[in-house]
C-alpha cells in the first residue's frame, strides 16, 4: 500500500451504491428516534405541567363556592341585650331558626345533629350583624350562614351518596335532614368571600387567607424596602465603581455561591441570629421579610448588573465628556436607562421570595393565627406557609382549600411575571 | 438570444460543474441576492470577489444548501450540479454536502483529535471499509492538505492545539477526506498571517487538479493569484463573470472597473 | 414611638436639605462664587443628619429588647431564680412578657405581676430615651452641617464620598450575610458538639433525636448519627435526577436543535412556568397526586410501596428540576460556537450527527456544570420532601421505601420549639451546616468548571 502515491484522490464516491442509500436510511431513522426522543421529553414537561394545573383546578374550584343556608331569625331583646350585645344569646337565636325546619324532633341529642349542619360561624355572623346595626334587635331577619365542612361537601357531590353507610362521612339520616332543607328551599352556594375575608380557622367553612395575604404583603413590603436599595447600591459599586482587587472578586464569587445556598439555611440564619440572638418576634412578617431579603439580594444584585452592563459606555463617555463627575453619570444617565431592568429582575425576585416557603416554617410563620396581622410585628402567616398548614391539615374540606389558596397564589406569580414581561418588552432598549 | 447560444456553447466546450439560475436568497424580508445566473466550471478555481456584505459568502452558501441551516433563510430559483437540480426531493442535504465540501472563514475543527476530524466524514457517511482503509483516506487527504509531514507523529493531539495555518488546513483536510466533487472556500486565508495564507493558495492551486473549487475572497490580490475565473458582485447582484485575466484587465463593468480601481469597497 | 422616630428623622432630614439648599443660594445671591451646587450642599446635609442618626435608631432598635430583658433578669427577686437554668428564666421572662402584653392565663405569682410593671416601665424610658438621643444626634448633625456651608466646601465631594461609602457597604452586605450564615452555623452546632461527640455525629448509623423530658437526660435517650440521614437525602436526589436529567437534556436538545421556532415559543413558556412554581405547590402535588398514582400502582403490580415512598418526593423534585437542566444545557449548547455546528454540517452530518457528535459533547463540561448545580439544588430542597418524605431514618438505598433527608430534620427539629439548648435544636443546625458545607463545594465546583467553559470559547 505504501507503494501507491499517497496524494491522489481514492477515486470518485458512487453514492448510488445501495449499500450507501441504505446506509442514509439508518442515519435518517436514527435523526428520526432522536427527534422524537427530543419531543417526548418536552411533552413530558408539558404534560407534567398540565396535570399539575388540572389536578389544582379540579380539586380547588369547588373551594370558591360554599354551601350556604338562609335562615330567618328572630333576634329576641330578652336573649340580646343591646346594652352587652357582645354576651347575647345568639347561639340559642340560631338553633331556633334552624330547629324550626324540624318540627317534630325532639331528642335533644337529634336536635344537636341538627344544629351541626350550621358552621360554627354563625352564631358571630349574626353577631357582627347585630353589633353593626344594633336596631335589628328585636326584629325578624333573614341571614346567610355556611353550612359545616361535611355538608358543603355532600351539596358539592363531594360525598359520594352511593358509597355503603359504614364508610360514609354522613350517615344516612344525616343526608336526610339536610335533603330537608334542600327541599325548603334555603339552600345556595354562593361565591366564597371568606376565602379571601376571612382569616385562618379550624373549620374549613370559616377558613380564608386574609391573614396569609396581609402577612405576605409585609413581608414582601419588607423584603423590597430592604433588598432593593442595598441591591442597587451594591450592584452600582461593583459593576462601575468597584477597583478590580481580590475583594471585589472575593464579593463576586459570594453572590454567586449566596444565590445557591439552600433556602432552609436562610432559615436558620434568620432563627439564630434575629429570633435568638437580636430577640425580635418569633411568627412576625418584618422577619420573614428581612430573611427573604437576603435570599433575593442577589437575585437583584445580578440583574442590576446585567441591565447597567447592557447601557453602552458611550452614554457614559457622552456623559463624561460634558464634565459630569462618574456618580452624576451613573444615577442621571446610566441608572435610569437601566430602570427596566432592573424592576424586571426585582420583580422577578419578589416573586421568588413570594412563595418561598422554608425559612419562613423556621422563624415559626406557620402558627394558627386566626385574625389578620395588623402590623408586621405581629404574628401571622404567609401565602406558601399557610397552603403548607393546610395540606396538613386532616379535614377533607381543607384539601380543595389547599388546592384553591395555590390558585390565588400561582395567581399573583402569573400576574408578577407578566409584568416584569410587560416591563422588558415595552421599556428595553436594543443598543 | 445571443447570450443564450453562448452558455449553450460554454456548457459544451467546457466542463459546467455547477449552474445557477435565477438565484434569489431571502433573509425574512431582505433580498440579499437578486436574480443571479452562474455556470462554474470544473477542475478551474472560480474566485467571487466584491466588497464586504454584497453576499458572495450567501450565494457560496446555496451550492450546498447550507442556507437551509439558517432558520429565516429562503433560496428560489435552480442550481445544477452535473445537470441535477440540488433541490430535488431525492437529493439530500446531507449526501449533497458530501460532494459539496466546505471550508470556512475562521479554522473550526473540532476539539477531537486531528485523526479524528479527518476521519469524521468519512465515518459517518461509511466510506471506509475497515480501520485500514480509514488509516489511507486519512493519511491521503492530510497528505493533500499539506498537513501530513507535521501531523503524522502526533494524529491523537486535538485538532485546536494546532496554529491557526494549520488549523485551516485540517479542515482543508476534513472536507477533502469525503471525496468531494466541488471544494467551498469562504475566504479561507483571512484569519491568517501572510506565511500560512501563501501556504494555503498553494494548496488551492494543488487542489485544482481534481476539485472544481469555488473561493470567496475580499482580496483581489489573492484573487488575481488562484483564480482563473472570477466573478465581480456588488450589492447582490452579479456584476460581471469572466476570465481572471480579463476581469483585472480589462473589466467591461463600470462598477466592476471602480471596485478594481479601488473606488468602492 | 418607633414610627414617630422615623417621622423624626425624616423630617429632620428634609429639614437638613432645605436649610443648607437656601444658606448655598443666600451665599450665591449674596456675590460669592461656590464651588459646588446648592442641591450638593443640600444633598451633604441630608446625609450627614440622615446616617449617624437611622444608624443609632436601627442599632437601638436591634438591642433594645435583649438589653431590657437583661435589666430585668436583675430586678426578679433573687430566691425565685436562683439556681434555674436558662431554659427556665427564658420561660419566666416570656411569661412575663406575655402578662404585660395583657394576657393573663391563670393566677400568676404576684413578683411576676410586679416585674411586668416593671417591663413596661422599662420600654416606655427605653422609648423616650431613644426619641431624645434621635433628636439630639440629627439636631446635632444639622448644625455641624448647616457650618459648613461656605463658599469653598466642596459639597459634591463630600456628598459623593458619602454615597461612594454607602454603596460599597452595600457591595459588602452580601460577605456580611454569609459570614452571618456560618457565624450562626458554626456557633450553635460547637455548642451541640459539646453536648453530643463529634464522631457520633459524622459517623453514627443511628438517628433517633429524641425530646429530653428532663434537663438530665440530654443526650442520654438520642442517637444523633447523621449517616442514615444524608443516606436519604442521596436516595431521594438520585430519584430526582433519573428523571430531570434524561428528560431536561432530551427537551434541551430538541429546542435547541430541531423544534421550529414557533414551537420553542410555545415550549420555553412551559418550562418558565415549571421552573416558578413555588416548592411547596410541588410539594402538595406530591402528595394529592403522585403518592396516591404510585400507591395504586404499586397494589397493582403488588409491589409494596411505602406511604411515604422515596419516588414521589424524588419524583415531583425531578419534575422541578426539569427546567433547571434544560435551560443549562440549552446555554451550555447555545456557547459552542457556530462554526462547530457549520462545519459538522457542511461535512454532510446530518442534525442528529451534529448534535449527538460535535454541539452535546462540545457542551458536556457547561451541561455537567448545570446538573451539579442541580444536585446541590435537590440537596437543599425542603418543602417537597416536608411534605411528601418520611420523617423515620434509616440505612437504606431502597427508593421504595420511605426515607428522611436533612431538610426535613431540620425543619421537624424546629417547628414550634425553640430553646436553644438541647440537642434536638441545636441537632437540626449541625444539620444545616452539613447541608451548607456540602452545597457549597458543589457550587463551586459547578460554578468553577461552567466558568472554565466559558472561557474556552469566548
Amino acid at each position: 500500500m505504501s507503494d501507491t502515491p499517497h496524494t491522489a484522490p481514492r477515486g470518485r464516491i458512487d453514492w448510488a451504491d445501495p449499500a450507501l442509500s441504505e446506509r442514509l436510511r439508518l442515519r435518517k431513522r436514527r435523526q428520526f428516534w432522536l427527534k422524537a426522543l427530543g419531543l417526548g421529553a418536552v411533552g413530558v414537561a408539558a404534560l407534567m405541567l398540565f396535570v399539575l394545573i388540572a389536578s389544582l383546578v379540579v380539586t380547588g374550584y369547588q373551594a370558591f363556592r360554599q354551601t350556604h343556608a338562609t335562615i330567618e331569625v328572630n333576634i329576641d331583646p330578652f336573649q340580646v341585650d343591646p346594652a352587652n350585645i357582645r354576651g347575647g344569646n345568639f347561639d340559642d337565636i340560631i338553633e331556633t331558626a334552624i330547629l324550626a325546619y324540624f318540627p317534630d324532633v325532639e331528642a335533644p341529642g337529634e336536635q344537636r345533629e341538627i344544629v351541626r349542619i350550621l358552621s360554627d360561624g354563625a352564631e358571630f355572623q349574626l353577631r357582627d350583624r347585630v353589633l353593626d346595626n344594633p336596631e335589628l334587635i328585636g326584629e325578624r331577619v333573614s341571614i346567610t350562614v355556611p353550612l359545616s365542612d361535611p355538608y358543603d361537601l355532600l351539596n358539592k357531590g363531594l360525598i359520594d351518596r352511593t358509597t355503603p353507610e359504614e364508610n360514609r362521612r354522613l350517615k344516612d339520616d344525616q343526608i336526610a335532614r339536610f335533603d330537608t332543607l334542600a327541599e325548603a328551599g334555603i339552600i345556595s352556594q354562593p361565591l366564597n368571600t371568606a376565602l379571601i375575608t376571612n382569616a385562618d380557622s379550624r373549620f374549613p367553612e370559616l377558613a380564608g387567607l386574609k391573614g396569609a395575604l396581609v402577612g405576605s404583603f409585609y413581608a414582601l413590603a419588607t423584603c423590597f424596602l430592604l433588598a432593593f436599595p442595598v441591591g442597587i447600591g451594591a450592584a452600582i459599586y461593583l459593576e462601575e465603581f468597584a477597583p478590580k482587587n481580590r475583594l471585589s472578586d472575593l464579593i463576586e464569587i459570594n453572590i454567586n455561591n449566596l444565590a445557591a445556598v439552600p433556602s432552609v439555611v436562610f432559615g436558620l440564619l434568620a432563627l439564630a441570629v434575629f429570633i435568638g440572638w437580636f430577640g425580635l418576634p418569633r411568627s412576625a412578617p418584618f422577619v420573614g421579610g428581612m430573611t427573604l431579603a437576603l435570599m433575593t439580594l442577589p437575585t437583584i444584585i445580578i440583574a442590576t448588573r446585567a441591565a447597567l452592563k447592557a447601557v453602552p459606555g458611550s452614554i457614559r463617555e457622552a456623559a463624561l465628556g460634558v464634565g459630569a463627575s462618574r456618580q452624576q453619570v451613573v444615577f442621571q444617565h446610566v441608572l435610569p436607562l437601566a430602570m427596566p431592568g432592573i424592576l424586571t429582575g426585582t420583580i422577578i425576585g419578589l416573586a421568588q421570595a413570594l412563595g418561598e416557603t422554608a425559612p419562613l416554617l423556621l422563624i415559626g410563620m406557620n402558627a394558627f393565627i386566626t385574625s389578620a396581622p395588623e402590623t408586621p410585628f405581629d404574628s401571622a402567616t404567609a401565602l406558601p406557609t399557610q397552603i403548607f398548614i393546610w395540606a396538613d391539615s386532616p379535614e377533607r374540606g381543607f384539601v380543595s382549600r389547599t388546592s384553591a389558596a395555590i390558585l390565588v397564589l400561582l395567581t399573583f406569580l402569573v400576574t408578577m411575571n407578566a409584568l416584569a414581561i410587560f416591563l422588558r418588552s415595552r421599556f428595553e432598549r436594543r443598543w | 438570444m445571443n447570450d443564450m447560444r453562448m452558455t449553450e456553447r460554454a456548457r459544451l466546450m467546457q466542463d459546467i460543474k455547477i449552474s445557477a439560475r435565477d438565484v434569489n436568497v431571502y433573509y425574512g424580508a431582505t433580498r440579499a441576492i437578486n436574480d443571479v445566473s452562474i455556470d462554474i466550471r470544473d477542475k478551474t478555481v472560480t474566485a467571487f470577489i466584491g466588497p464586504s456584505g454584497c453576499g458572495k459568502s450567501t450565494f457560496l452558501r446555496c451550492f450546498n444548501r447550507m442556507n437551509d441551516t439558517i432558520e429565516s433563510a429562503r433560496v428560489t430559483g435552480t442550481i445544477e450540479l452535473d445537470g441535477r437540480d440540488i433541490h430535488a426531493p431525492d437529493l439530500d442535504p446531507v449526501q449533497l454536502r458530501a460532494r459539496v465540501g466546505m471550508v470556512f472563514q475562521k479554522p473550526n475543527p473540532f476539539p477531537k483529535s486531528i485523526y479524528d476530524n479527518v476521519a469524521y466524514g468519512p465515518k459517518i457517511h461509511g466510506l471506509a471499509a475497515s480501520k485500514a482503509d480509514l488509516d489511507d483516506i486519512v493519511e491521503r487527504a492530510l497528505r493533500r492538505a499539506a498537513l501530513w509531514d507535521e501531523s503524522k507523529d502526533r494524529l491523537t493531539a486535538s485538532g485546536t492545539s494546532l496554529s491557526g495555518g494549520q488549523q485551516q488546513r485540517l479542515c482543508i483536510a476534513r472536507a477533502i477526506a469525503t471525496e468531494p466533487e466541488v471544494l467551498l472556500m469562504d475566504e479561507p486565508a483571512s484569519a491568517l498571517d501572510p506565511i500560512a495564507t501563501a501556504q494555503i493558495e498553494e494548496l488551492i492551486d494543488e487542489l485544482k487538479e481534481n476539485y472544481c473549487v469555488v473561493i470567496v475572497t475580499h482580496s483581489m490580490q489573492q484573487a488575481a493569484r488562484v483564480s482563473q475565473r472570477t466573478a465581480f458582485f456588488h450589492l447582490g447582484d452579479l456584476v460581471e463573470y469572466g476570465d481572471t485575466g480579463q476581469i483585472f484587465t480589462n473589466p467591461k463593468n463600470e462598477r466592476t472597473e471602480s471596485y478594481i480601481t479601488g473606488r468602492i469597497g | 414611638m418607633t414610627l414617630f422616630a422615623f417621622v423624626l428623622l425624616f423630617t429632620a432630614t428634609v429639614l437638613a436639605y432645605l436649610l443648607n439648599l437656601r444658606a448655598a443660594r443666600a451665599l450665591r445671591a449674596g456675590g460669592a462664587r461656590l464651588h459646588s451646587l446648592g442641591g450638593f450642599h443640600g444633598g451633604f446635609a441630608a446625609l450627614v443628619t440622615l446616617l449617624p442618626a437611622l444608624v443609632f435608631l436601627l442599632a437601638w432598635l436591634l438591642l433594645k429588647e435583649p438589653a431590657i430583658t437583661v435589666l430585668l433578669l436583675r430586678t426578679l427577686p433573687e430566691a425565685e431564680i436562683a439556681g434555674l437554668g436558662t431554659g427556665e428564666r427564658q420561660l419566666i421572662i416570656s411569661e412575663i412578657r406575655t402578662i404585660a402584653g395583657g394576657r393573663i392565663f391563670g393566677s400568676p405569682a404576684e413578683w411576676k405581676i410586679e416585674a411586668a410593671d416593671r417591663l413596661l416601665a422599662m420600654r416606655r424610658t427605653a422609648d423616650y430615651l431613644m426619641i431624645a438621643l434621635t433628636a439630639l444626634l440629627a439636631g446635632g448633625s444639622m448644625v455641624i452641617a448647616r457650618r459648613r456651608v461656605t463658599p469653598d466646601f466642596r459639597a459634591r465631594q463630600g456628598t459623593e464620598g458619602i454615597l461612594h461609602g454607602l454603596m460599597a457597604f452595600c457591595a459588602t452586605v452580601a460577605i456580611f450575610v454569609t459570614l452571618g450564615i456560618v457565624a450562626s452555623l458554626l456557633f450553635e452546632t460547637i455548642r451541640f458538639f459539646q453536648m453530643v461527640p463529634v464522631t457520633d455525629f459524622l459517623f453514627g448509623t443511628n438517628w433517633e433525636p429524641q425530646i429530653p423530658i428532663r434537663e438530665d437526660q440530654i443526650a442520654a435517650e438520642g442517637a444523633f448519627g447523621w449517616i442514615p440521614v444524608f443516606l436519604g437525602t442521596l436516595v431521594i436526589t438520585v430519584v430526582a435526577l433519573f428523571i430531570a436529567v434524561p428528560v431536561g437534556l432530551m427537551s434541551a436538545v430538541y429546542l435547541h436543535e430541531f423544534a421550529s421556532r414557533r414551537f420553542r415559543a410555545a415550549a420555553k413558556p412551559v418550562l418558565e412556568i415549571l421552573a416558578g412554581v413555588p416548592t411547596v405547590v410541588y410539594g402538595f402535588f406530591a402528595i394529592l397526586v403522585v403518592a396516591p398514582a404510585l400507591r395504586a400502582l404499586g397494589d397493582m403490580l403488588a409491589i409494596p410501596i411505602a406511604p411515604n415512598t422515596a419516588l414521589a418526593a424524588g419524583g415531583v423534585m425531578g419534575i422541578m428540576l426539569i427546567p433547571f437542566i434544560s435551560s443549562f444545557a440549552d446555554d451550555a449548547l447555545g456557547a459552542v460556537p457556530r462554526s462547530l455546528r457549520d462545519g459538522a454540517l457542511a461535512l454532510g452530518a446530518t442534525p442528529a450527527e451534529t448534535m449527538t457528535r460535535v454541539l452535546f459533547p462540545a457542551a458536556i463540561p457547561g451541561i455537567v456544570g448545570g446538573v451539579l448545580l442541580a444536585v446541590s439544588r435537590a440537596i437543599g430542597e425542603t418543602m417537597i420532601v416536608v411534605m411528601a418524605a418520611g420523617l423515620m431514618a434509616k440505612m437504606t438505598l431502597n427508593p421504595l421505601d420511605s426515607v428522611t433527608t436533612v431538610t426535613v430534620q431540620i425543619v421537624t427539629l424546629l417547628i414550634g420549639d425553640t430553646a436553644f439548648d438541647n440537642p434536638k435544636t441545636l441537632a437540626a443546625f449541625a444539620l444545616g451546616m452539613m447541608l451548607f458545607i456540602v452545597t457549597l463545594l458543589i457550587n463551586i465546583l459547578a460554578l468553577r468548571i461552567v466558568r472554565r467553559y466559558r472561557e474556552i470559547y469566548d
